[in-house]
């Protein structure tokens, strides 16, 4: 009788968690955790091209000392700063955003000064990585964007009745969006 | 009878004058003419490229969909809404669902003539197949050329016939690309190849005059006059021959040696048994005719591919 009753208590909390959306919620959180993981991912490739990037660039502009620094310090701040999926606080991926805008617009800058050199828009190598670089930025506004997307489901999900009673007691928080900042989206659009 | 005259032309005249007009397009208003056609990839609605482009393009691209299962959508317009053309070929790929589900393997070529500008998108499964450095090297030594000539059909066409041929045959992509790189070296290969053969002949000709001067008067008038079989061992003939000076008469005895044209010896390996031709690449052609709908699997895309302006 009381492995029965067990059993009924069980097969309840089951049906209830499930028509609160809880595993709907688990599902959410996930995909918003995958979709941050596509973010770094990104912004990561973009810092693995710079050395390359600025080794080229030194080989033909050996005055643009300042520039290439400035990227290279831009870069190594900006790889301190990771952010964990489940720690998505809005003021992390604030100074998370800040960071990587401070290398966009250093590698805009670093950009801008190569058109002074000729010999160096000639190179091949220097080709392959503006063409790479230019495919990392796309991709990264797309995976932001993505981001973005999943985390306004889940947000508006969790917090609709009732799933927001069940999100209450076990913790699923709300998430933080990327903002439009006015650093980042001023900094010149890398095209060539 | 009157009125299906004029009803006609009035149609003529509005198909005719659409690419005068220049429609700025939205995403979704393309016209998606593979979803009619399976063996259709190119969306042409401005009529930039010509009919027999079109089908040489459709013709390719329906290939590399057999062989290597890449869902290419070529999109050739006049004019779009916002002019950002990563965006639009974005969206194009993301809303037709471009490629296969899972697989990720869609393509999406985009010339877009008032902005000037042609953008590679490429889906996630085939970022590595095709990576943006090779899209942009595409773009930049065969089609940008072409295209600031006003070339549409030549620059759209090669174009895509070097991206199959990246994807399809990298060897022969290697070649072209060397080609395209050792023009001058070729050339300079070419003289030198002549003047060595020409140096070649002198000498020959040479050494033949010294080898025909009679050691009695001293003038190259030696010719053959006749020869007979010394022996002949293991292949090798040796012959006594006659040399005759035209100038003097003089005759001179020469044992030259040579090997039997018909002792053939069997050293090498010898051709093994029958040849089984088999394991051939089986296509088979899943659906019915020709004509019947495709359709996109839902790919998607991660923003891979490059894109610039000529």
């Amino acid at each position: 009788m009381k492995t029965i009753s067990k059993l009924i208590v069980a097969l309840v909390a089951l049906v209830s968690l499930n028509s609160c959306g809880y595993n709907t919620m688990t599902e959410k959180e996930e995909a918003v955790n995958k979709a941050w993981s596509n973010v770094e991912n990104q912004y990561q490739r973009r810092s693995d091209l710079i050395p390359n990037l600025v080794n080229t660039v030194k080989g033909y502009a050996q005055h643009e000392e300042s520039t290439l620094t400035a990227v290279l310090e831009a870069r190594s701040k900006a790889t301190q700063i990771t952010v964990n999926a489940d720690d998505l606080t809005p003021e992390k991926l604030k100074e998370y955003q800040a960071a990587q805008g401070q290398v966009t617009s250093a590698l805009g800058k670093l950009l801008a000064i190569t058109e002074a050199y000729p010999d160096l828009k000639a190179n091949e190598n220097f080709k392959e990585l503006q063409a790479q670089l230019e495919g990392t930025e796309n991709r990264i506004s797309v995976e932001r964007r993505n981001f973005n997307e999943v985390v306004g489901e889940y947000n508006t999900y969790i917090r609709k009745f009732p799933q927001n009673i069940m999100a209450n007691i076990f913790g699923f928080e709300k998430r933080a969006y990327f903002e439009a900042e006015a650093g980042t989206e001023k900094a010149p659009k890398v095209e060539f | 009878m009157k009125h299906l005259i004029s009803c006609l032309l009035i149609a003529l005249s509005f198909t005719l004058a659409q690419p005068v007009w220049g429609k700025e397009y939205k995403p979704e208003e393309i016209p998606m003419v593979h979803l009619q056609d399976r063996t259709r990839y190119v969306s042409n609605p401005d009529g930039i490229l010509s009919n027999e482009t079109v089908n040489r393009i459709d013709n390719i691209l329906y290939a590399l969909e057999q062989k290597n299962g890449i869902e290419t959508l070529v999109v050739a317009v006049e004019e779009i809404e916002g002019g950002d053309c990563f965006e639009f070929a974005y969206q194009l790929g993301k809303q037709h669902g471009v490629g296969k589900k899972g697989a990720d393997n869609g393509l999406v070529i985009l010339l877009v003539r008032k902005e000037r500008c042609v953008q590679f998108l490429t889906g996630y499964g085939i970022e590595g197949d095709l990576p943006d450095a090779i899209c942009k090297r595409i773009q930049e030594q065969t089609m940008f050329p072409l295209f600031r000539q006003g070339l549409w059909d030549k620059g759209m066409l090669e174009g895509i016939t070097a991206v199959n041929t990246y994807l399809t045959d990298y060897d022969g992509w290697q070649a072209s690309q060397q080609q395209a790189g050792e023009d001058e070296g070729l050339t300079i290969a070419f003289t030198a190849f002549f003047a060595m053969m020409l140096l070649f002949l002198i000498i020959g000709y040479l050494s033949d005059r010294k080898a025909r001067r009679c050691p009695h008067c001293k003038k190259s008038g030696l010719s053959r006059s006749d020869s007979r079989l010394i022996s002949n061992r293991n292949g090798i003939k040796t012959n006594e021959v006659i040399y005759r000076c035209r100038h003097c008469g003089h005759t001179v005895v020469k044992q030259e040696q040579e090997e039997d044209d018909n002792h053939t010896s069997f050293g090498g390996g010898s051709l093994g048994g029958p040849f089984i031709f088999g394991g051939g690449r089986g296509t088979s052609f899943g659906g019915g005719g020709g004509f019947s709908g495709g359709s996109f699997g839902g790919g998607s895309f991660g923003g891979g591919g490059a894109g610039g302006r000529f």
